[in-house]
């Protein structure tokens, strides 16, 4: 009794100075740090220091407090028992990452029962935001940064095509988005195969890319040890100096490319953010990312994503102060334009999800250092499965 | 000539599984202890000489050679201190203490090189393709095969031509026996698990551009190197070189041929093998 006595008056101390001073806004990210996608956790975190070093740590006076769970290898029941364990014991004011859509879904009832605005930092299958209207989000889904790429494809010469993509749902959506674009335009389609995901050798299937002849081959693997093996396989079999063109997606972020070296150049890739731009926000972000994390760090779709993430929780509190509904939350989110380092990004306000622009790119050799160096842009691009199936849930 | 192409993708494949794998038919034939973190030593392996390459601009092979010899000797630092008292225990303890000694290497080497996957270390020599007479062909997977059957000749050499390899053959068909007549099985356990690392370190570093480094390394292709074992026979070199070829073709081809079932293909032949022969194809005689 009288420990308890004490506490409260502990607590009750606590809470009155801390109120008399700020309030704590508290953004809690569930994310992989530790087993096969241990490196968007590292991602994740490396960016939010550098976007807390440039912005500082409060707003308005209130502390902006960033709560981290390790979800390890993508297990879906421990995101759903972590966001239940933040919305209730550590009262969040905003919940946030998912590295895979899995992890997404799994948290959708908890975060509309509790109204806890959510924001995904990755997860990319179009469907995810539907499952709860506390979700948005600021990541892609595959779809959207797809959906350019085939019809460039045959602007550009490439006249008939081979598909490669991992077996599982977001390599299919991928590879009939590229499909519908690429036969919309005239292209010819000589080959499609699904690699299983287990699969570390891809002689076999380059071997038939190969004997196909086809102008392109267009490849989705999970980004890390699937999509290098596989991009390094297509250099080392001569399907380049076979005159084919190399078509991806995440596969050419420029964290990877030093795992391919130089035969990597000339390799086409669409997605939404361009590590090296130009842009004002783009030199800064890079700037803060490399004083905290060493002049070697390379931002990926990881890092942009939590980065607009903070800009959003930032942007909320300033305008509503530290105390807002979840409603009130999203409602402002979804409303925002953003200057990200990737290029203008908003939201559909019906669908709670990203539209950006979409850049091909190339891969280039710019002062000793392998980048991307955009080709084309496709401003403003939406999910286009969401507008395909307006009625799915 | 596609036939070829595929016989020669399978064969290279399989020349990585069999000196990654031999090792482990060592450990789990002779000591009976089961393994899973074989892989691990592979992994260091290839992770030492990625890193001398990139770093300290050693050239490749040396690298390699050195790669097993830290492999072998953390192999054999192993041995003495972590698997020496499991002999004694039963499977689930091993299970529990190999399988704990991966997590422990994949999060080590994930700490100090980090948690993207490594570069490729394929010397220029050998990352082009060279006129084969029917076609041009990837000089890397030429240089496996060679690698591959310079090694497999030497081990055969150890183990069926030579004292040491008739007591260790004597070993694993009667470990009991081979103490009774005075034999050193103890030392002999020593030894040979660090030469069974140091080729799976070694296997790692040149293999890298089939089985490509990433910290998930020593889980990722543990199934490929326990279906050589197993397949082949606890304990049997002969054994593990036929079934590492073997896995290496069927594989290939099957994933060629058909590949929307290449997954499966492998590990149906498997089932069926093991329900036809449950101790593999060449075991030896211990268990025969």
């Amino acid at each position: 009794m009288k420990r308890r006595l004490i506490a409260s008056a502990a607590a009750a101390l606590i809470t009155l100075s801390t109120a008399a001073y700020a309030d704590v806004v508290k953004f809690g990210i569930i994310a992989p740090f530790s087993g096969p996608f241990a490196v968007w956790g590292k991602q994740f975190k490396d960016s939010v220091e550098a976007f807390q070093k440039l912005n500082g740590k409060s707003v308005n006076g209130h502390e902006i407090q960033i709560i981290w769970r390790d979800e390890g290898a993508g297990d879906a029941s421990k995101s759903r028992q972590f966001a239940e364990e933040l919305i209730l014991r550590e009262k969040v004011n905003v919940l946030g990452g998912f590295a895979l859509t899995p992890d997404a879904l799994a948290v959708s009832e908890v975060i509309s029962e509790s109204k806890t605005p959510t924001i995904i930092l990755n997860a990319a299958t179009s469907i995810v935001t539907r499952k709860s209207p506390y979700f948005l989000r600021v990541s892609m889904t595959v779809a959207q940064y797809v959906s350019p790429l085939g019809g460039w494809a045959v602007q550009n010469g490439i006249k008939s095509i081979y598909t490669m993509v991992s077996d599982y749902a977001p390599g299919i959506d991928a590879q009939d988005e590229f499909l519908s674009g690429f036969e919309k335009a005239g292209g010819k389609v000589l080959g499609k195969d699904r690699v299983p995901l287990n699969v570390t050798d891809f002689a076999p299937y380059m071997e038939r890319a190969l004997q196909s002849k086809a102008d392109g081959l267009f490849i989705f693997a999970p980004a890390g040890a699937p999509s290098v093996a596989m991009v390094r396989e297509f250099e080392r079999r001569g399907l380049k100096a076979a005159g084919m063109k190399l078509l991806g997606t995440g596969e050419m972020q420029e964290i990877f490319l030093p795992s391919f070296g130089d035969s990597i150049l000339g390799a086409i890739s669409s997605t939404h953010y361009t590590e090296s731009n130009q842009r004002p926000e783009n030199i800064a972000f890079r700037k803060a990312l490399t004083e905290v994390a060493g002049k070697d760090a390379v931002p990926d779709m990881a890092s942009i994503a939590v980065w607009d993430a903070l800009g959003l929780v930032y942007e909320t509190v300033k305008a509503l102060g530290p105390k807002f509904t979840g409603d009130q939350a999203i409602d402002f989110m979804k409303s925002k334009t953003i200057n990200s380092p990737r290029g203008p990004i908003s939201w559909d306000p019906k669908e709670r999800d990203i539209i950006q622009n979409v850049y091909i790119r190339e891969v280039k050799k710019v002062d000793g250092k392998l980048i991307n160096v955009d080709l084309a842009t496709y401003e403003k691009v939406r999910d286009p499965w969401k507008d395909n199936h307006p009625d799915a849930k | 000539m596609q036939a070829l192409t595929i016989l020669l993708d399978g064969i290279s494949y399989g020349m990585v599984l069999f000196i990654i794998s031999v090792g482990l038919t060592v450990t789990m034939g002779l000591m009976r202890v089961v393994n899973l973190a074989h892989g691990a030593f592979a992994m260091i392996g290839g992770y030492i000489a990625t890193v001398l390459v990139l770093q300290a601009g050693v050239p490749f092979l040396l690298s390699a050679l050195i790669a097993a010899v830290v492999a072998g000797a953390l192999g054999g630092l192993a041995e003495l201190t972590v698997y020496r008292p499991l002999y004694r225990k039963g499977e689930l303890p091993q299970v529990l203490l190999t399988i704990g000694l991966c997590f422990v290497v994949i999060a080590g080497l994930t700490l100090f090189v980090g948690a993207t996957p490594l570069p490729a270390i394929v010397p220029a020599s050998l990352d082009r393709m060279v006129d084969i007479g029917f076609r041009s062909y990837p000089a890397y997977r030429l240089f496996l095969i060679v690698v591959g059957a310079v090694l497999a000749f030497i081990v055969w050499l150890i183990v069926e031509r030579s004292l040491f390899g008739a007591r260790l053959r004597a070993a694993v068909d009667d470990p009991q026996m081979a103490r009774a007549v005075g034999m050193n099985v103890n030392r002999m356990f020593t030894v040979t698990f660090i030469g069974g690392c140091a080729l799976a370190g070694f296997g790692g570093a040149i293999g890298a551009g089939v089985l490509p480094l990433e910290p998930f390394y020593a889980l990722r292709y543990l199934v490929y190197f326990l279906i050589v074992v197993a397949v082949g026979g606890m304990g049997s070199f002969r054994g593990s070189l036929v079934a590492a070829l073997a896995i290496g073709i069927v594989d290939t081809a099957g994933r060629y041929i058909v590949p929307q079932f290449g997954g499966f293909l492998l590990y149906v032949l498997v089932f069926g093998l093991l329900l036809w022969r449950p101790n593999g194809l060449l075991p030896p005689k211990s268990v025969a």
